[in-house]
């Protein structure tokens, strides 16, 4: 049975990995199961210098999903590769930092420091930060700046680049395109989808930044949708993403396109439950005669 | 699996007790366990709970019923049940010393379990217990039994002295005889008792915020501290409350 799955030069063992913000830097997840078992871990988003996060509320349920308004909390990347790179490559697994620079330099300065580490492969780019020097709005959804840091991310980074999209526009597909056609290895689809919620005591948003990014099962269909329209345009692989909880889930984001999948939201209710996904996905392979995983992606096209 | 040893138990007006077995658990005052209230997605997020007692493996927790979640496991039947735990560090337990407790709501279940341990240990305790209304207050005769000095208060006035602690029993609060206090309540009652507390005892408060996990992954949870941003549910949710920085910006 063959579960490989490959991003430019890197071979993850399996397509289920967890999504960053969702898993740490793999410390507490490594408490419950092996971590060295998941395809990858995508640690969560950094920044040059270690980040505070946003004061007061920072989480909050919806119907079956959850807003979220951490405000890219981290240790920032000297801490990472002091500390926590070396106890995820000591437990086996699969490191991808996130990149999360609030300008393109730092994005840029990231990338080169990242992917000339050894034991990374592969480094995502978080393009759903606010672009702090040109008027706060995210890198990802102005198909000009997009371009502009993809471009730059791409030069600086000397090992598979995945470009994490924002569904956050009228036409996520163009920007899968654009990365693609800028050198990108895979792209993740997608990151949260902006929510907001009023607090009807105050009258006021219950965040203090206002909008907040919403993910959990509430975002699985239109996240599906934006896996299957990405997958007609483009030639590289699809990790998919949006309220995975279940094989079934999974199975609907390969079957539309994504060769490998991240748990996000669903890691924060069962920490376990990537792990369990990878041995019913093992299973679901034997029942059902499929010798390997790329037999079922895209499947529903 | 955890399993529920029986329906959960009306023990005052909206505040009900659960037993839980927790095969092979180890609890300790101030830790809490995660609940699942449903299969499927909604309510998505485990509630936290902290431990009102424990018998061997068996937590025990009181359960204010304030939405949806609590209100379904207010309901639940007894058989196996989804949790996590116990998660979360908890008070530090003193030896042969005199201590404070303060307890606001349902704030005063964990200390309950915490002054049965500190008894344990031959420290002399007095125990504050601030509940908004007579109807509320839970177990008022194990408390009144276990401790040395017992003090009721009400808002209303339905039971024991109308009014707040941190109004009326300030001298007490602020005692200088006292070797640690530990609260646990709403997050002003807390701030005050840090405040009003001598300034050679101690002081411990468990965090009430709202968990996104329960278990250090989102970063949800977060308590100010001088030391830095802390997760109130790994690094606490007992924290040093001379620490806790407690006005958010």
């Amino acid at each position: 049975m063959d579960t490989k799955i490959k991003i430019g030069d890197l071979i993850l063992k399996n397509p289920i990995t967890v999504a960053s913000g969702t898993a740490g830097y793999g410390e507490e997840m490594n408490t419950f199961f092996d971590i060295s078992r998941l395809g990858a871990i995508f640690t969560k988003g950094l920044s040059l210098q270690p980040r505070k996060g946003n004061y007061g509320n920072r989480v909050l349920e919806t119907p079956s999903g959850l807003l979220n308004s951490i405000g890219l909390e981290n240790v920032g990347v000297e801490e990472f590769l002091d500390k926590k790179l070396p106890f995820l490559l000591s437990k086996g697994a699969t490191p991808i930092p996130n990149i999360a620079g609030h300008t393109i330099e730092e994005n840029i300065e990231l990338c080169k420091i990242l992917s000339n580490t050894k034991g990374i492969d592969a480094v995502e780019l978080n393009v759903s930060c606010p672009n702090v020097k040109q008027g706060g709005m995210a890198f990802g959804t102005n198909m000009e700046i997009f371009c502009d840091l993809i471009k730059k991310a791409r030069k600086a980074t000397s090992c598979a680049l995945i470009v994490k999209l924002s569904p956050n526009v009228t036409d996520v597909a163009s920007f899968a395109i654009a990365a693609e056609e800028l050198g990108a290895d895979a792209v993740s689809a997608v990151n949260t989808f902006l929510g907001m919620k009023i607090d009807i005591k105050t009258g006021k948003p219950h965040f203090n930044n206002k909008v907040a990014g919403l993910s959990g099962p509430a975002i699985k269909p239109m996240a599906v949708r934006i896996v299957y329209q990405v997958y007609e345009k483009i030639k590289i692989p699809i990790i998919g993403q949006g309220g995975i909880s279940s094989l079934e889930d999974t199975l609907e984001f390969i079957m539309a396109g994504a060769s490998a999948i991240s748990i996000g939201t669903a890691n924060l209710i069962e920490p376990s439950i990537s792990v369990n996904i990878l041995d019913e996905l093992q299973n679901y392979m034997i029942e059902n005669k499929i010798s390997a995983i790329s037999d079922i992606i895209g499947l529903a096209h | 699996m955890a399993i529920l040893l029986d329906k959960p138990q009306e023990v005052s007006q909206e505040h009900f007790l659960l037993k839980i077995a927790m095969k092979g658990a180890n609890f300790a005052p101030g830790q809490f366990i995660n609940i699942k209230t449903t299969e499927g997605t909604d309510p998505l997020l485990r509630r936290p709970f902290s431990i009102f007692d424990a018998e061997g493996d068996i937590a025990h927790i009181i359960v204010r019923v304030v939405g949806r979640g609590t209100s379904l496991i207010s309901k639940m039947e007894k058989g196996e049940i989804n949790v996590l735990g116990p998660l979360g560090k908890g008070f530090t337990l003193e030896k042969n010393k005199n201590l404070l407790l303060v307890g606001g709501g349902v704030g005063n279940a964990p200390l309950y379990f915490l002054a049965r341990e500190l008894k344990n240990r031959g420290n002399k305790l007095t125990y504050i217990y601030a509940a908004k209304t007579k109807n509320y207050i839970f177990y008022e005769d194990l408390y009144r039994g276990l401790v040395d000095e017992f003090l009721l208060f009400t808002d209303d006035g339905s039971a024991g002295t109308k009014g707040v602690p941190t109004e009326m029993a300030r001298d007490i609060i602020s005692g200088s005889g006292f070797e640690r206090v530990y609260c646990c309540g709403p997050d002003p009652m807390m701030e005050k008792v840090v405040n009003m507390a001598s300034a050679s005892a101690a002081v411990e408060v468990s965090m009430e915020n709202y968990f996104g996990c329960g278990v250090g992954l989102c970063m949800g949870c977060t308590v100010d501290t001088i030391h830095g941003f802390k997760r109130a549910c790994m690094d606490g949710p007992v924290f040093n409350g001379r620490e806790v920085i407690w006005s958010k910006e």
